[in-house]
């Protein structure tokens, strides 16, 4: 017994001394010259905000792992505290940002392709990828979500089975997502693309429901694919840009990886009549990319993964999935194609149109038949996510602020409603809509959350969905004119299916209300603790953002402002 | 370019690798022999000490001893390769035996002799614990003896591998590149069966050999036909021959049978056949050893046979090899990736998975043919970009697909790996090491960052290269019909790491989800070396992926003297 004991404990020093020597060289070889940020600003963005919770979520991780069930119950309590400890750090930083406490930004005069923060490393000379960040417009807001939402989630699920591994892996989750957002390297945005698929397959994996397994496969090959075709469009793009000889280019290749370069070059190259690499080959290449976003964003037809997903995902998946990991496609979209290929944009502007129009449909006459309530959520998403696409297709600043809004917006509701959902699985043992009814008899509190996160989905005036919808509509109206009655319809169709839903879980049932049968006749509990601190701030900040959506909504549309006049407007006034 | 007569002085130091692996050998097998073995002097009673047989010494007969020759052999010989790599002072030295060249020291042949030696010294570190040196506890010396003898045939095949594979990364001629190739092959086939424990070995061993022997066989007479054609089997001498007359019929025929014969090596559709079963059958740093090291000498051949003798020519003849290989390419990766969906052993899988990247390669080579063969107008640097990524694909392969062998090789230890759920449960019995199983498979899949991904990206990237040439340079508009055809050679490795991404997930799914196999619950032997190798392989692993970039660059300037 004794040995077996002694070979626990040597693996268990192998595996931290091997992950510390891991984490130690990764930093070394991606940071060789830190700190020498071409500002003189301090880099608060590659450490806090990406590596740090990286690296963090990795040692917790591997600690945790190590051990066996039993020490993994006891260390579960100091180490989801840690991890939420650790992920309040990067909410601090982006939020100082935002108020101008570490440096001063004004956002407003950022011009196209410019960057606060802006930093870049060389990474990998031979091939031309450094490891560049920085935020603007576009990226602050999500940023904020993701670091706002984390420790949101880990509150949320504060009671999830294996505690130990699975508030690492959120913590984990969230530095991927960032390195998403800040990344202005193509081949280090794709890393992290790529990145944030792992823990989302054993948040799934591990903690999902019955059906995880296929679930989880289906998310990930899905999503794989589309990236790599995503992939292969980014490469034929590196191939075809100009040779250049700057310091970021490759010794090998010539080209570069680094976004703003290649922005440079395509917002030079479309001055007039020019085509950036001509329209033909800018259509290849937009659809390239187009695929690997439209299956993350999801639209239709590439929706079917998310369904399964977020069904069998656990509350904290769901909840960083629908509000984050789904803006991943449609903050590529906004990041990539639309500031290179802006021809291209506008020969397939009704397409995007007519996909948008078919997502949004398709998702609420879908939502309309499903009894499954997390099921309907997550069509409701994929009708959203359609809004988003009417706002880019529509050309006009105020669509795509409005689209950014939405991002934001969905990103806050979202995590509520699949909250909500959490709360009723964990509670009741079900997520069949007619099981419960009368819920508001025995859980006041859960049905006062749904029925304000439910509202606030519908798009009620003075919450932050209501904005995002009325603009889109306003920026739609003067493009595709009667048209407008579509989306306008199915709004309506969205509050027919929200309502219903309420109606049937919070109010029917008699006086008594009808407990699900899957309780077997014990008193429905109402929800915890951590649920209601999680759904309060949730809440709070919908209505914060519904009453004064300019506080995110001024960035937006001063980088929406600085695009269309980088972008579009080709040398003109 | 410095040359050096065959046996001179400045041979052994230029060729020290090679020497340290000679001593090794000759050490493996003088000093298990060595005993208390007096000679007779005939006709009279004198015995003197003779010391070869006889009783072995306590010291020398020791069952560990040779394992750590091996290992200590193949780490110098490692060592001394990646110390003249970085160290030029014998870059382009040529043997000379007359006026024939036989051997060429440049960073091409030293970066593939630092994976041979490289990948044979970790397999033969993790065959310290596969093949364990079992001390009988009651002192039954024949027993140990015959113990002794088996890890002694053991690590001399080892060392005989290395030195073919040297000599083949080393050759100018194709006769001693042949030579090298049947050394090793010839050690490999009995590696393979060295199992005789199990019948799958054997069957696999036979197999094999039969195969293997078949192909060489096919191999040798396409050589002989090249020889009949230009004189001579130096590379230099072929290429400018082929450069002159190229397009006649022999030439071509003689290259389609040396195809068959590497195609065989580095396990391409439809010579892949044995493959799986020789995978299987044998233990798992020998199967990782045939997935990596092995593969990378038929690349070597490949390299040397269709890029250094047969592209300079311009002529009609060279666009049937080079559409032939595209569509071998295509097939098999194809067919790999397919038939691993199918297979529930994971070391058919990981065979069927080797298939496929050798179809990658073989992508890679079809993508420099093209543009050496005029089709695509280019720079230099795009032969050597796509050769560089083949090269670092080979090199990072003996990290992650080694890797993934040596944990079914601890899977072995403790009682087999032939079924998908052997796997099972490893996520709670043992979470390192499935972890870093989930690392090789992720690795092997080309999910970012790790070096896997590196290697998948540098290829495509090459291929995307080669297939989009200069077409922006001019400036104005491009046309997608001007886009090569190798350009859908990249599309189709992407639909295939698609493919493959599956079967590589479910081995995660399976270890991390499924309860452990009746019987199986204890914890996995401990093994320090071979856990030590796959904590090396992990490393470098995700090392790689992350910070390749030294590696890049080498690989790089060691594919530039090719051209």
């Amino acid at each position: 017994m004794s040995s077996t004991a002694n070979m626990e404990l040597k693996s268990k020093e192998f595996a931290l001394v091997g992950f510390l020597a891991i984490a130690v060289a990764v930093l070394a070889a991606l940071f060789p010259n830190l700190g020498a940020n071409a500002d003189g600003n301090v880099d608060w963005i590659s450490i806090p905000l990406v590596g740090f919770p990286i690296i963090a979520g990795v040692i917790l991780l591997a600690f945790a792992s190590q051990e066996s069930r039993a020490t993994q119950k006891k260390i579960a309590a100091p180490i989801r505290l840690a991890s939420l400890c650790f992920s309040l750090i990067p909410l601090g930083i982006s939020t100082a940002l935002f108020f101008d406490w570490l440096i001063a930004v004004d956002w407003a005069i950022l011009g196209y392709n410019e960057y606060v923060l802006d930093s870049q490393y060389l990474w990998m000379e031979s091939i031309g990828v450094s490891w560049h960040v920085g935020m603007d417009g576009l990226s602050f807001p999500m940023v904020w979500l993701t670091t706002f939402l984390v420790p949101i989630t880990m509150i949320m699920t504060w009671d999830e089975k294996d505690g130990a591994t699975y508030h690492p892996i959120l913590l984990l989750m969230g530095g991927a997502l960032i390195g998403v957002f800040v990344a202005l390297d193509l081949f280090m945005f794709y890393i992290f693309w790529e990145l944030t698929l792992i823990p989302m397959f054993f948040l799934i994996l591990k903690w999902g429901g019955s059906d995880r397994r296929y679930a989880a496969q289906k998310f990930f090959i899905y999503t794989f694919t589309a990236s790599l075709v995503m992939l292969l469009g980014l490469i034929t793009l590196y191939f075809l840009q100009p040779e250049g000889n700057g310091p970021f280019h490759g010794t090998i290749t010539g080209r570069t990886f680094d976004m703003t370069t290649l922005f440079a070059n395509a917002a030079a190259y479309n001055l007039g009549d020019n085509v950036f690499l001509g329209l033909e080959m800018q259509k290849i290449l937009f659809v390239l990319l187009m695929i690997g976003f439209l299956v993350k964003l999801p639209a239709v037809p590439f929706h079917t993964w998310l369904p399964d997903a977020h069904v069998q995902a656990p509350t904290g998946g769901s909840m960083i999935l629908a509000g984050v990991m789904l803006k991943m496609g449609a903050y590529g979209i906004m990041r990539i194609p639309i500031a290179i290929f802006p021809d291209a944009l506008v020969y397939y502007q009704d397409v995007i149109m007519a996909i948008g129009l078919i997502s949004l449909v398709w998702g609420s006459v879908v939502c309309l038949g499903q009894t499954n309530l997390k099921k309907m959520i997550a069509y409701s998403s994929v009708s959203h996510m359609g809004v988003i696409l009417l706002g880019i297709a529509s050309m006009q600043p105020l669509g795509y602020a409005a689209a950014l809004f939405m991002m934001f917006a969905h990103g806050i509701i979202s995590p509520m409603l699949f909250a909500v959902c959490g709360a009723f699985k964990h509670h009741y043992h079900s997520m069949e809509i007619g099981d419960m009814r009368g819920m508001a008899k025995w859980s006041p509190f859960l049905s006062v959350y749904m029925m304000f996160a439910w509202m606030a989905s519908l798009g009620l005036p003075l919450l932050a969905g209501f904005v995002a919808e009325l603009m889109i509509l306003l920026a739609y109206w003067p493009i595709y004119g009667w048209w407008i009655l579509l989306p306008g319809a199915v709004l309506a169709i969205t509050a027919g299916y929200f309502l219903w839903s309420m109606q049937r879980t919070i109010f029917e049932g008699g006086d008594e209300g009808q407990p699900p049968a899957s309780l077997n006749g014990e008193t429905p509990p109402d929800i915890t603790m951590p649920e209601n601190i999680g759904m309060i701030i949730l809440a709070v900040f919908t209505v914060i953002f519904g009453i004064f959506p300019f506080i995110a909504l001024g960035m937006m549309d001063d980088w929406t402002v600085a695009l269309f006049e980088g972008v579009f407007n080709k040398g003109g006034i | 370019m410095q040359t050096v007569e065959a046996f001179s002085s400045e041979f052994w130091t230029a060729f020290a690798p090679e020497t340290v692996l000679l001593l090794g050998l000759a050490a493996l097998f003088i000093i298990p022999n060595l005993g208390n073995a007096k000679l007779r002097i005939p006709l009279t009673q004198v015995k003197i000490p003779w010391f070869f047989g006889g009783r072995r010494f306590r010291l020398t007969g020791a069952a560990h001893l040779p394992g750590l020759i091996a290992v200590g052999t193949l780490f110098s010989a490692f060592f001394l390769a990646t110390w003249s790599q970085f160290d030029d002072t014998f870059t382009a030295t040529v043997v000379v035996a007359g006026d024939i060249q036989l051997l060429k020291i440049d960073a091409f042949s030293r970066l593939f002799e630092i994976i041979f030696l490289g990948a044979v010294f970790l397999a033969s570190m993790a065959s310290l614990d596969r093949v364990p040196a079992t001390i009988f506890e009651e002192t039954d010396e024949m027993e140990e003896m015959y113990d002794n003898r088996r890890q002694a045939d053991l690590y001399l095949l080892m060392l005989t591998t290395a030195l073919g594979m040297s000599l083949v990364a080393l050759a100018q001629d194709m006769f001693v590149l042949f030579i090298g190739l049947e050394l090793a092959s010839f050690a490999t086939y009995v590696l393979v069966a060295f199992h005789k424990e199990s019948k799958a070995g054997a069957e696999g061993g036979v197999k094999y050999f039969i195969v293997g022997s078949v192909a060489s066989a096919v191999g040798l007479y396409g050589l002989s036909l090249l020889y009949l054609w230009a004189g001579s089997l130096q590379l230099d001498v072929l290429a400018a021959t082929w450069s002159t007359n190229g397009s006649e019929v022999l030439p071509i025929v003689a290259l389609g049978f040396i195809l068959v014969g590497f195609g065989f090596k580095v396990s391409a559709a439809p010579f892949h056949f044995a493959a799986p079963d020789a995978y299987s059958g044998a233990n798992s740093p020998v199967a990782g050893l045939l997935a990596t090291a092995s593969k990378g000498m038929g690349i070597v051949g490949l390299i040397r046979v269709l890029i250094v003798i047969a592209t300079p020519d311009v002529g009609a003849g060279s666009a049937i090899w080079l559409i032939a290989l595209a569509v071998l390419a295509v097939v098999t990766m194809t067919w790999g990736n397919i038939a691993a969906l199918g297979s529930t052993n994971p070391k058919r899988m990981l065979a069927y998975s080797s298939v496929a990247h050798a179809g990658y390669m073989l992508a890679a080579l079809a993508a420099v043919g093209a543009w050496v063969n005029g089709d695509i107008e280019g720079p230099e640097d795009y032969g050597a970009a796509v050769i560089g990524a083949v090269l670092f694909h080979l090199t990072v392969l003996v990290a992650f697909k080694l890797g993934a062998f040596l944990v079914l090789g601890l899977l072995e230890m403790e009682g087999g790996a032939s079924r998908l759920s052997s796997l099972a449960g490893l996520g709670r019995r043992d979470p390192l090491l499935a972890t870093s199983m989930f690392i090789f498979m992720m690795a092997l899949a080309g999910v970012p960052p790790l070096a896997g991904f590196m290697s998948k990206f540098l290829i495509i990237a090459g291929l995307v290269k080669v297939g989009v040439g200069e077409m922006w340079a001019a400036g104005g508009p491009v046309s997608f019909a001007d886009i090569h055809w190798v350009w859908w050679l990249a599309l189709a490795m992407f639909v295939n790491s698609a493919l493959s991404v599956f079967y590589y997930l479910r081995i995660g799914v399976i270890m991390f989800l499924e309860p452990p196999e009746e019987g199986r619950r204890k914890p996995l032997p401990y093994g320090i070396s071979i856990r030590m190798t796959i904590w090396v392989c992990v490393v470098a692993t995700i090392l790689l992926g992350v910070s390749g970039d030294f590696l890049i660059q080498l690989c790089y300037s060691a594919a530039e003297t090719l051209f």
